[in-house]
């Protein structure tokens, strides 16, 4: 079965994110919460084994590996009526059950101490498939485990599988509200230069704008996670449909994210759905053509990412791919990317070509929508920059004042120094800025100026 | 006296000798011809009754008298007259009046007029004229001339021209109790329906003539008798004797006095045969009859028996020989007429068939025998439905008397073109041995392209009044019938057949009444769907038609991305070998693994045993990869929709697809190659410049073919194969499928650059491809250059460390230069020459590029410009184009 992906739930909200991703996923491929093929699925032309692999006796299991640091969500999912879908080996609980502590640096120092336990899981699984595409792994960057433990994981994934794509789903930690983890910018920085260095790809995945699409397109008052993280598996199935439905395009991993992805820095992607609305009633006086789509996808209102507007900026976008799914009349697709070039209402980097990508994936036979056609975005932008502009201010704000040094200083890779903080700083401000260089035509020539100085310094 | 008194025969004749006998105080033998003259004067009376008025005769006496000088005996004779009134012993005092004037005449008048009423009662009595001529003087051996014409214009004047039909009929058939149809009528027989409108006239007439018998002759008027002379000849040949002739000129033979003329190619009357003009202008006009006659009859002769004419013209003949058969009846009747007239004589008076009357009978004969030959000359030559369409072109007549005739004569040849229609239609069997049918087959032509080639449609021989559509449509029921019975082995009969072929034999008129009613069009129709429709069925349900359909896409239009991903993967390195050393052996084996590894496995099995692979021609320096080809078995019906051609198209078009694919995924592992190796390579800063050349020309490149394989998946194979199934689930017959499916195909070919107006694009497409394996090859040559450096450089510090840690002095001097001098030389020459190689790369692959744009941009196919909208559509290439030309401009001023 080639091209297998095999998942990674890391921490609280990775694991919470990806029970709700394997619901979808067993919802699309008639298979019952046990893993047992739904009758009414025996004739599908889906492909499941992209993501799941069959037992001896027929079961689905899905291509998952469980880890966690604490207890509290892994039980839940063990209570639920999937607790049977898992392999159980997959499933990794930390012993001591303690918790990351909402540190980055625990969740490292931990992961670094349990990595013979868990890389004998992943091996086994990656051993487990014919030729495995890669890895996707569902975490947040701001709190202890799915952070401290996800960077550690990757940079080892990338050691042990270098030829494998790293795809990540990132949950971005909600900055309108005031978080309980103080140390969220920290976190979210040393996150982040794992997540530039060591992953192919990113998809971020904002809290702050799920939350305010919760709130202002699905009319929710105080929308919980799991509603939030119904939406994010929502784009995670999406993403991953022309991997499961193989049609002309787009039928792997690599093909989906490689031409989103220009350089090997900037591969965070954002992404946007349509349409979001779960009122019926909206559902029944529009109607959805594919022009409609790609246009209310290229609004910022739909976008998964809060990035504020700076007009003066020139922000623009390196690479678009919308994957449409439900009944598209081909020929629509042709004068719907001729009507947005008309309005200019996607502007695209100067130094290159670029388009908009459309694919066209089947949509799951088991599962009724009440749109006729729904798209999702995968857009690499620059304006994503600001988001770590944004944690690069927090981070300076507190590094500035040593705030919360301590609990850090206490494990083992800041016992000598805070060099980590300092390279992840400069990682993040390089990244920054190449998307800021991005943004003028002088990006092709931004490497050499690059290697001149850096290498002025160094020789 | 009295010339009424016919009835009672022999009276008047003792009546007349005793008279004569009187008056001339002779002894009866000498009277004899008086008698005879009396006679005539007698029977001519009868026709000469218009002046019934005793006023008018004796005031024509009283003016004859004056006229002459006698005014006295004219006072006597009123006052003689005034008292045989007055004294009312005489009843027909009239008669009487007018005895005497026409005998005063006679003693007066010449013997012309005498002559003239002698001819009257020797009609009758031709036992007494040629014994005992009148006025032997001037009187001819055997008639009287010019007493013909005289007759003639009587009964013309009296009756009208079907009165002596009339009276023929009466004596001949005077036992029937319904008029069996005698004369030259219109389908009466064959078309009962016509019968009203074809023969109304007729019908008419005839009610009107047994009315007239039944009165009897008592009206029967009188006319003055003109008396004609021969003016040009020296002797009058006697009317029965040319109407002999002419019965005879009639059916073709020459008679005494009319001979046919070949060199005029008519029948001529012997111009010194004694024959007023007047008459021969009739006789020609009757002659007109044998002529035409003649025509028909050798026209039926020829063709009976030309074996090769075919049943169509049969049918034509047999036509033909049924209106002549008819004519004959006519002509027997005018002999008998003849005969009868000969044999009663003067008895019947009125009734006798004269030219006049002829003349008149004839007329609508001859009309007959007019419209029949012009169908014989306009068909000569012509067969079938050629026929058919020649004869069909005289419906339009406007006479309705003409238009039914050929509506009949229709009727008969459209049986047997309606027979084989039906038999065609509903059973497929083509019984045309002469090459009549309008639908003809190649017995020549195999199964396999029996829907293509085997019928087809001689556009000659459909008769104008089946549309072309309607040959088409009954081509294709055929057709489809064949197609079921021969290729699909279905015997189902077509529903409604059974009834059809036992009564629709007889509705070969619906054919040509079209503009009247759509029966006919509604037949065609009704069978034609049916047939259709259960032949599509059977390549629906039986044959899987839409299954294979989609196992092309999916297979040969590589729809079945995993599959065809994971067969590249896994042929990847067989075909990287030159093309002959390529086994198919092993490339089926690797399918087969590709098929049980992918989502293929769960196809039919029927379609994955059709799955093959297959190498294409050899021609030197090509790899593996240039003649690989995946390949589809089809048999069966299936077969006529995928021709060996249409695959080879196929084939084609796999061809071209398969190698966009596999630039796709050379692509993809070169992004992937740079994003391994970027996270390597961080070690060596000195790269990172080369390094982000060779990531934006592969982004550049990655974004050219993926922008040609989203065209290809939306404006070349989606929006076709959509367009495809909408035709295809609205097909009515299977060459709407075939045309969909060639349709479908030409796009393709048209979309993908294949056809020949695009063959300067493909080389330039192959051109850009070749750039991306070069830039493939060149990449992989330097990440391993680079590597190799990475891995020295991190045995150098290796080593360092461990001499470090060992408590060695680092490293040697020698070993320090060694490390420097190579480092120098990566810095200076392997990095330099990459990067100038990639330059040049970029260089050129920039170059193609534009080139590639703008030759899409002329290109006659707009289709193509959404590829090139697709390829820039942020106008990167377009703003790089017009940069470069103001800069061409900038320097070279006024030159441009």
């Amino acid at each position: 079965m080639p091209r297998e992906i095999i998942t990674l739930q890391l921490g609280q909200c990775g694991n919470q994110i990806g029970m709700e991703f394997w619901k979808q996923l067993c919802a699309e491929h008639g298979i019952s919460p046990e893993g047992i093929l739904e009758e009414y699925a025996t004739e599908g032309t889906d492909r499941k084994d992209v993501f799941f692999y069959q037992a001896d006796d027929e079961h689905y299991i899905p291509r998952a590996v469980l880890l966690d640091l604490e207890p509290r969500v892994i039980n839940t999912i063990m209570n639920s009526p999937y607790a049977n879908l898992y392999n159980p080996e997959n499933i990794y609980l930390s012993k001591h059950g303690g918790g990351a502590g909402n540190n980055w640096a625990s969740g490292y120092t931990q992961a670094e101490r349990l990595y013979e336990e868990v890389f004998d899981i992943i091996d086994r699984e990656a051993d487990g498939s014919d030729s495995l595409e890669g890895f996707v792994i569902c975490h947040s960057i701001a709190g202890g485990t799915g952070s401290g433990m996800g960077s550690y994981i990757l940079e080892r994934l990338n050691d042990r599988f270098p030829k494998k794509l790293i795809q990540t789903y990132s949950v971005f930690p909600n900055l309108d509200e005031i978080s309980d983890v103080v140390v969220q910018p920290y976190n979210s920085l040393l996150t982040l230069k794992r997540l530039t260095q060591n992953t192919d790809c990113v998809v971020v995945l904002d809290n702050t704008a799920l939350h305010r699409i919760a709130a202002e397109r699905l009319h929710m008052e105080n929308p919980s996670f799991m509603q939030i993280n119904q939406l994010v598996s929502t784009v995670m199935s999406t993403s991953t449909t022309t991997l499961r439905y193989p049609g002309y395009m787009n039928n792997d991993l690599i093909g989906l994210i490689a031409s989103l992805i220009p350089t090997p820095r900037l591969h965070y992607l954002m992404t946007g759905y349509t349409p979001l609305t779960t009122d019926s009633q909206v559902a029944s006086v529009r109607k959805t053509t594919v022009l409609d789509v790609m246009r209310r996808l290229l609004q910022p209102k739909n976008m998964m990412v809060s990035t504020p507007v700076h007009r003066q900026a020139n922000h623009c976008y390196i690479s678009i791919l919308n994957i449409i799914q439900g009944e598209v009349d081909p020929t629509q697709v042709h004068k719907s990317l001729q009507r947005i070039r008309e309005r200019k209402l996607a502007q695209f980097i100067p130094w290159g070509p670029a388009s908009i990508q459309v694919a066209l994936s089947r949509k799951s036979p088991y599962i009724q929508t009440a749109h006729r056609v729904s798209g999702l975005m995968l857009a690499n932008h620059t304006s994503i920059s600001s988001l770590f502009e944004r944690t690069l201010r927090q981070y300076d704000k507190l590094r500035k004042r040593e705030a919360f040094m301590d609990q850090f200083k206490k494990e083992s890779i800041f016992k000598d120094n805070l060099d980590e903080f300092d390279s992840s700083r400069e990682v993040l401000q390089q990244l920054v800025d190449e998307y800021q260089a991005a943004t003028g035509p002088d990006y092709l020539s931004w490497g050499t100026q690059q290697a001149t100085s850096t290498s002025g310094e160094r020789i | 006296m009295s010339g009424k008194n016919i009835s009672d025969f022999g009276q008047p004749t003792i009546l007349l000798q005793r008279l004569c006998t009187k008056v001339t105080g002779l002894s009866n033998e000498a009277a004899v011809p008086y008698l005879h003259h009396a006679l005539r004067i007698v029977s001519s009376n009868i026709i000469s009754s218009t002046e019934s008025d005793e006023f008018q005769v004796a005031e024509k006496i009283k003016r004859k008298l004056v006229r002459r000088g006698r005014e006295k005996d004219a006072a006597i004779f009123s006052e003689l007259h005034r008292k045989l009134q007055s004294q009312g012993l005489l009843k027909n005092r009239w008669a009487i009046l007018h005895l005497l004037m026409t005998l005063s005449e006679d003693s007066t008048s010449d013997s012309s007029k005498v002559s003239g009423r002698s001819a009257v009662f020797g009609f009758g009595l031709p036992a007494y004229t040629t014994s005992t001529p009148f006025n032997p003087a001037y009187r001819p051996p055997q008639q009287t001339p010019g007493t013909t014409v005289n007759l003639s214009q009587l009964s013309a004047g009296n009756t009208t021209g079907s009165s002596g039909i009339s009276s023929i009929h009466s004596d001949v058939h005077s036992g029937d109790p319904t008029p069996v149809p005698y004369s030259f009528m219109p389908s009466t027989v064959f078309t009962p329906a016509n019968v009203d409108r074809g023969d109304k006239g007729l019908g008419i007439r005839l009610a009107s003539v047994r009315a007239d018998q039944t009165k009897g002759q008592v009206k029967t008027p009188v006319t003055s008798i003109s008396v004609h002379r021969g003016d040009n000849t020296s002797f009058e040949i006697p009317e029965s004797e040319l109407l002999k002739d002419i019965v005879f000129v009639f059916q073709g033979i020459e008679g005494n006095w009319i001979k046919f003329d070949a060199s005029k190619n008519g029948y001529q009357i012997d111009p010194l045969a004694g024959i007023p003009n007047a008459v021969r202008q009739h006789i020609r006009k009757l002659a007109e009859c044998g002529w035409l006659y003649n025509k028909i009859q050798n026209y039926v002769e020829a063709k009976s028996v030309d074996k090769t004419f075919g049943l169509v013209g049969q049918s034509f003949c047999a036509a033909l020989q049924q209106e002549l058969t008819e004519y004959y009846r006519l002509i027997a009747v005018l002999e008998a007429q003849l005969l009868q007239d000969e044999d009663q004589g003067i008895g019947l008076g009125h009734s006798g068939l004269t030219l006049r009357k002829l003349v008149v009978w004839m007329f609508d004969p001859l009309i007959r025998l007019k419209t029949l030959a012009a169908l014989v000359d306009i068909c000569k030559g012509k067969k079938g439905g050629a026929l058919a369409s020649s004869i069909y072109s005289y419906m339009q007549h406007g006479d309705p008397y003409i238009k039914s005739l050929i509506k009949h004569i229709l009727t008969m040849i459209a049986q047997p073109i309606y027979a084989r229609l039906l038999r065609w239609m509903y059973d497929g069997e083509l019984e045309d041995t002469h090459d009549e049918f309008f639908v003809a087959a190649d017995p020549t032509v195999k199964n396999d392209r029996l829907w293509h080639d085997k019928y087809s449609i001689r556009k000659f021989m459909i008769p104008t009044f089946i549309l072309t559509d309607q040959a088409k449509k009954i081509l294709l029921t055929g057709k489809s019938i064949n197609f079921l019975r021969q290729v699909c082995q279905d015997r189902t009969p077509t529903k409604g057949r059974e009834i059809a072929m036992a009564t629709d034999n007889h509705q070969g008129h619906w054919m040509f009444t079209q503009d009247t009613s759509n029966e006919f069009q509604q037949s065609i129709d009704q069978v034609y769907k049916e047939t259709s429709q259960h032949l599509l069925d059977v390549l629906h349900t039986k044959y899987k038609f839409m299954d294979h359909l989609k196992a092309m896409r999916r297979y040969l239009l590589l729809g079945q991305g995993d599959f065809i991903r994971h067969l590249m993967d896994l042929l990847g390195t067989d075909l990287a070998k030159p093309a002959s050393s390529v086994y198919l052996h092993n490339l089926t084996g690797i399918l087969e693994t590709a098929i049980r590894a992918t989502n293929a496995q769960f196809d039919d099995s029927d379609i994955l045993k059709r799955l093959d692979v297959r190498l294409l021609e050899i021609s030197p320096g090509d790899t593996g990869w240039d003649v690989f080809s995946l390949d589809y078995h089809v048999d069966g019906p299936i077969r006529t929709v995928f021709t060996p051609e249409s695959m080879i198209i196929y084939l084609r078009v796999f061809n071209f697809l398969w190698r966009a694919k596999r630039m796709e995924y050379i692509l993809a592992s070169v992004w992937k190659n740079q994003m391994c190796n970027a996270r390597l390579l961080k070690a060596i800063p000195e790269l990172s410049s080369i390094l982000h050349q060779c990531h934006l020309l592969g982004c550049e490149m990655f974004h050219f073919v993926q922008q040609v394989q989203y065209y290809i998946s939306f404006e070349v194979l989606e929006c076709s194969w959509h367009e495809l199934l909408t035709k295809v689930k609205d097909a009515k017959d299977l060459d709407f499928i075939i045309a969909a499916h060639q349709v479908f195909q030409d796009t393709i070919i048209s979309r993908c650059l294949l056809d020949e107006k695009s063959q300067g694009i493909l080389t330039q497409l192959r051109t850009i491809f070749d750039l991306i394996i070069d830039f493939q090859c060149k990449q992989d040559l330097f990440f391993d250059a680079a590597t190799v450096e990475l891995e020295a450089r991190q045995k150098f510090e290796k080593l360092q460390k461990q001499r470090t840690k060992e408590g060695d002095w680092g490293l040697s001097e020698q070993e320090e230069n060694e490390e420097m001098r190579r480092r120098r030389d990566f810095l200076k020459t392997i990095i330099p020459s990459n990067r100038a190689q990639m330059v040049i790369l970029a260089q050129s692959y920039q170059n193609m590029v534009q080139q590639f744009l703008k030759m899409l941009t002329i290109h006659q196919d707009v289709s193509l410009r959404f590829l090139s909208f697709r390829l820039d559509f942020n106008e990167h290439y377009k703003a790089k184009d017009l940069k470069q030309r103001m800069s061409l401009t900038g320097q070279k001023g006024q030159q441009i």
